[in-house]
């Protein structure tokens, strides 16, 4: 019985690191390709482990472009996504519990208008937004890269928030309430702390996603120096001129650091559960 | 609450409405680009690291001759900075110099969003004295300048010059199509290589039209009269296709198009699925020969055509422009003048845009460039200026849709789904219907 | 009615005051950043609109066009709905499976969770894109392995037209972290004592998960399939980098070609037009979506 308990255990493993290992090969690539020579990247992109492994890429790319190097491109990109990303959590976390908890005429057109404007794809909006927020005299600022999330415009994030707390025994509210406690002393001393996981799910989602975001820097930031690291790295490749890929590679794989580093840190959060806080409803 | 809910969406509508009032009414504001009162200049480019360390030092040299001045130098990668350019000539918001390239260059002289540059240079604050007749007459725009050339190019083909040579074969410049098509049998034949027809080069087309003196691209309409004068370019793929000595349109899509690294060229490790050639532009050969494997040396000649001299010509590889909203055109002029004149700022741009308009510059950097640089000079010089016919003028709005169903339609020839008759009848009839709309 | 007996706190207290004080960031949000964009978008889809001169008013010229005289359009509303609705229920089977196995406490959990959620964080990366043509190419990895096993090993996966799409959806369903860490993290919400009782009862545990995981889990399985189907829809970066369309337009996105035309083209008038209808084809398909929730999706409530 015992001895069948650790062959079972071995497969398990055996086959999740199998298959994780297929699930991260294009990583592991583009980080082996970093240590690569830039002109030998796709000349032996079938083979993984380079010759020689050479940092020369790391220098490369680190040095930026016109004197900004990237460790200003990380520290503007750190900036603007830490705090989109805390708007983001704490605004959807509010909205989702007003919208699932409290019963009010409006609500549902709310929740309409909320998937109603994920529905238009961000291409189509850039110009419109680029013209309200000149409007607004936002151009060239980090605003339209950080106010509107504090507005949970977001509709992926209250929706999400929402789902979560629909899993929320309702008598936990109803008890408070007898208690003596407001819609809004529940949510602060009740609903937020159980949020844990969904906020944290949040936080690792919304950082990733402004972190990764161009598009809006494009468009709204005029000075290189203060652009993110997302645009940065599409400056290696101009298709009329030669492409530094190895300089690419290397800071592509930099930059996904903090969030490997986030991810890391967070998921016990997320998987940590409210199974074992004791809620009995 | 519903009442309050409707009023809240009726004062958003009408901010709407509003919004979009102003808009169409055209001439907003000066958009707001976070510059201070004292003297700014936004300049703004698109290219590759070298450029954008190389644009910074000589913007950093410039600004130390002129205290008080401060530029925000602006680069993006070629279809951001496209995307971004347009973004904001729609907020009237353009960069006060701006890169400019040769297709993109009629539209926005069209829109009126690029400053005529003629008077500064009758008076002399854009200093045109050692640019040759011909190169000026490039740049120009229904007579008018509206943009300087940073560089002079020409269309030019890559070739793998190692196999050729290994396989006793030589290439001649000027060759004629007929050559051009016996050169692609006896490669296939002898390296097994095949060859890349030029799939979607936009400019082929146009290339081929002017040796029968046919200009593109007319007023809202194409310039040829009927669709057999398009045809050159499907009935030559279909004839490689059937013929086994053109690229399996498969390789295409396992590529990106217009990326140096992954031209079948270079890129690659079956010669079956390989290209002898690459229709390009010269510029390119520094950023061919650093893609092409080592041991591979990358010969350079004229695009093949019926007839060479009136096909070829030289072309502003980029331009500087100047938006027509520019608070402080001088300031802006001067720059450019600075640019295309400096000895010291050319000496360590290098002719990265291209050769230098002015003769003086182009001589003065010449022996400092790189050998491979130096082929593209003799290259333009020698081989494209004493044959060539001055430059068709600019590509109108509506051109970049007829490049996008030239490119479909030859993908359908190509993979033997479209007669060559029936593709340059279709694209007679799209093209012509995208130009007209673009009007 | 009773209006003057309540204190200004007990007012902001009436369950109808609090749900629109907590929801007032959106409110204001959605108003101040959304609404406009979105008015001006729908507006500019009745305009000529070319981005480098003013919008002209041209009705519904943009809309007929559409309809009537462009074949692309429906090409790549059928490939975006081939795409949407093979990729996303194969992505969200996926997703729950590993979350499923991933969920058991193990020393290695944590590591092992990362590892399948990594690939979801390059995205739409350069890397990806060079690696994914690599891989599918005729001469790539795919290749040699099924001339490993002796299969046919020279297909062109990215060249043909019944293929290419499928290199897509592959690419959409191997990013599944995002679906697997709602699942992780609803699978923690059950509560352990229904299990406990389970065992109780002498369940096995086919029986568990189906009695109690996946009735519990259909609310998030429901918020996971609406939000994937919207973004399935307007996907656009596995297009936009690996196919661009081809081969013929077999892999044209419904995103990608309104990216083209407003963009490439500058009718960014007609763009918009073909936005809203995407826009009004997503509508519906959520409202199917939501029509069906209460035939399986488990409520609290009941």
């Amino acid at each position: 019985m015992r001895r069948k308990k650790i062959i079972n255990k071995t497969i398990y493993h055996v086959l999740v690191t199998l298959f994780g290992l297929i699930m991260i090969y294009p990583l592991v690539w583009m980080f082996m390709s970093s240590f690569k020579d830039t002109n030998t990247i796709f000349t032996t992109a079938t083979q993984l482990i380079p010759e020689t492994f050479k940092f020369e890429n790391y220098a490369n790319g680190w040095k930026g472009f016109g004197g900004i190097s990237f460790g200003t491109f990380f520290g503007n990109s750190l900036f603007i996504s830490i705090l989109a990303t805390i708007g983001t959590v704490f605004s959807s976390a509010i909205v989702g519990y007003g919208l699932q908890r409290c019963k009010f005429k409006g609500s549902r057109i709310l929740f309409v208008a909320m998937l109603l404007s994920m529905m238009l794809p961000a291409q189509v909006l850039m110009i419109p937004q680029y013209l309200w927020y000149q409007q607004l005299g936002w151009v060239g600022t980090y605003l339209p890269l950080i106010v509107p999330y504090c507005f949970a415009i977001q509709g992926f994030f209250v929706y999400l928030v929402m789902n979560f707390i629909g899993g929320i025994p309702k008598e936990l509210d109803e008890s408070a309430k007898i208690d003596g406690c407001t819609y809004y002393g529940i949510f602060a001393r009740i609903i937020f702390p159980l949020l844990k996981p969904v906020l944290v799910t949040s936080f690792i989602f919304s950082f990733m996603w402004r972190w990764d975001d161009f598009l809006s820097a494009l468009l709204y930031i005029n000075d290189s120096a203060r652009y993110p690291v997302s645009l940065a790295l599409k400056l290696f490749a101009d298709p009329g001129s030669t492409s530094d890929y190895g300089a690419m590679f290397a800071m592509a794989s930099l930059s996904l650091l903090p969030i490997i580093v986030i991810f890391i840190f967070m998921q016990r959060y997320i998987v940590e559960g409210i199974s074992t806080s004791g809620l009995k409803g | 609450m519903k009442k309050k809910v409707l009023a809240a969406l009726l004062a958003g509508a009408m901010v709407v409405s509003l919004a979009a009032c102003g808009n169409s009414g055209g001439g907003s504001k000066d958009g707001d680009s976070g510059s201070d009162s004292s003297s700014s200049m936004v300049v703004s480019w698109w290219g590759n690291q070298t450029r954008n360390d190389r644009t910074t030092e000589v913007i950093n040299m410039y600004l130390e001759d002129h205290p008080g001045l401060s530029i925000d130098g602006q680069f993006s990668e070629w279809d951001d900075y496209w995307n971004k350019l347009a973004t904001s000539s729609a907020g009237n918001a353009l960069p006060d110099v701006m890169q400019m390239d040769y297709m993109y260059l009629d539209q926005y002289v069209d829109n009126g969003l690029l400053l005529d540059l003629t008077p500064y240079i009758e008076d002399g604050t854009l200093d045109m004295s050692n640019v040759p007749e011909n190169i000026q007459e490039s740049q120009k725009v229904d007579g008018k300048t509206y943009a300087i050339s940073l560089g002079t190019n020409a269309n030019a083909m890559f070739y793998n010059k190692t196999a050729l040579d290994e396989a006793g074969i030589t290439v001649k410049d000027n060759m004629t199509l007929d050559e051009f098509v016996d050169l692609c049998k006896e490669v296939k034949e002898k390296t097994g290589l095949r060859t890349n027809l030029g799939y979607s080069v936009e400019s082929l087309p146009e290339f081929w039209c002017r040796a029968d003196d046919i200009v593109l691209y007319g007023d809202g309409k194409l310039g040829v009269d009927s669709p057999d004068q398009l045809q050159t370019i499907f009935d030559l793929e279909k004839q490689g296709i059937e013929e086994g000595w053109h690229l399996d349109p498969s390789v295409f899509t396992e590529i990106t198009l217009k990326s140096t690294e992954q031209d079948p060229l270079v890129y690659g490790t079956d010669p079956d699925r390989m290209s002898w050639c690459a229709f390009s532009t010269s510029n390119q050969l520094t950023a061919v020969q650093n893609a092409a494997p080592e041991g591979m040396e990358i010969g350079i000649t004229t695009w093949p055509s019926p007839d060479p001299a009136k096909s070829n010509y030289l072309k502003p590889s980029q331009l500087f422009s100047v938006s027509a909203n520019c608070e402080d055109p001088d300031a802006a002029v001067e720059f450019i003048n600075w640019f295309i004149n400096d000895e010291a700022c050319n000496k360590v741009l290098l002719g990265e845009r291209g050769v230098p308009i002015s003769t003086a510059i182009s001589d003065a950097i010449a022996s400092e460039l790189s050998e491979t640089d130096q082929a593209v000079v003799a290259y333009i010089n020698d081989v494209v200026t004493p044959n060539s016919s001055p430059i068709n003028p600019p590509a109108p709005a509506g051109a970049n849709e007829f490049y996008d169903i030239l490119t479909n339609l030859e993908e359908q020839v190509l993979y033997g789904q479209l007669e060559p008759a029936d593709a340059a009848q279709q694209l007679f009839d799209q093209g012509n219907a995208a130009l007209a709309s673009a009007q | 009615m009773k209006k003057k007996s309540l204190t200004l706190a007990q007012r902001l207290n009436r369950e109808s005051t609090a749900g629109v004080v907590c929801s007032l960031p959106f409110i204001i949000g959605f108003l101040f950043f959304m609404i406009v964009p979105m008015g001006i978008s729908l507006y500019y889809s009745f305009c000529d609109y070319n981005i480098l001169s003013p919008p002209e008013f041209v009705g519904l010229k943009n809309y007929i066009q559409m309809f009537t005289a462009d074949d692309r359009f429906w090409k790549s509303i059928g490939v975006t709905f081939y795409f949407a609705l093979v990729s996303v229920p194969l992505r969200l089977i996926f997703a729950l499976i590993v979350a499923m196995i991933l969920v058991k406490g193990s020393k290695a959990s944590p590591f092992y969770r990362a590892v399948y959620y990594l690939p979801s964080i390059i995205g739409g990366s350069v890397a990806v894109s060079i690696l994914w043509k690599r891989m599918f190419a005729t001469d790539g990895v795919i290749n040699q392995i099924l001339g490993m096993f002796g299969l046919p090993d020279n297909t062109s996966w990215l060249g043909q037209t019944s293929t290419a799409i499928w290199t897509l959806i592959i690419l959409a369903v191997w990013q599944f972290g995002s679906s697997m860490l709602i699942f992780l993290s609803a699978l923690k919400q059950i509560p352990a004592e229904l299990y406990e009782a389970a065992n109780v009862d002498g369940a096995n545990g086919i029986q568990k998960f189906f009695r109690i995981t996946l009735p519990l889990l259909t609310p998030t399985i429901f918020f996971n399939l609406v939000m994937q189907m919207i973004n399935g829809f307007l996907a656009f970066t596995q297009c936009y980098i690996i196919t661009q369309g081809k081969p013929m337009d077999s892999t044209l996105f419904f995103t990608v070609y309104t990216y083209q035309q407003s963009f490439e083209f500058y009718k960014t008038g007609y763009a918009a037009g073909m936005a809203w209808v995407m826009l009004l084809i997503v509508g519906l398909v959520t409202l199917v979506l939501f029509a069906t929730k209460r035939f399986w999706v488990y409520d609290e409530g009941n």
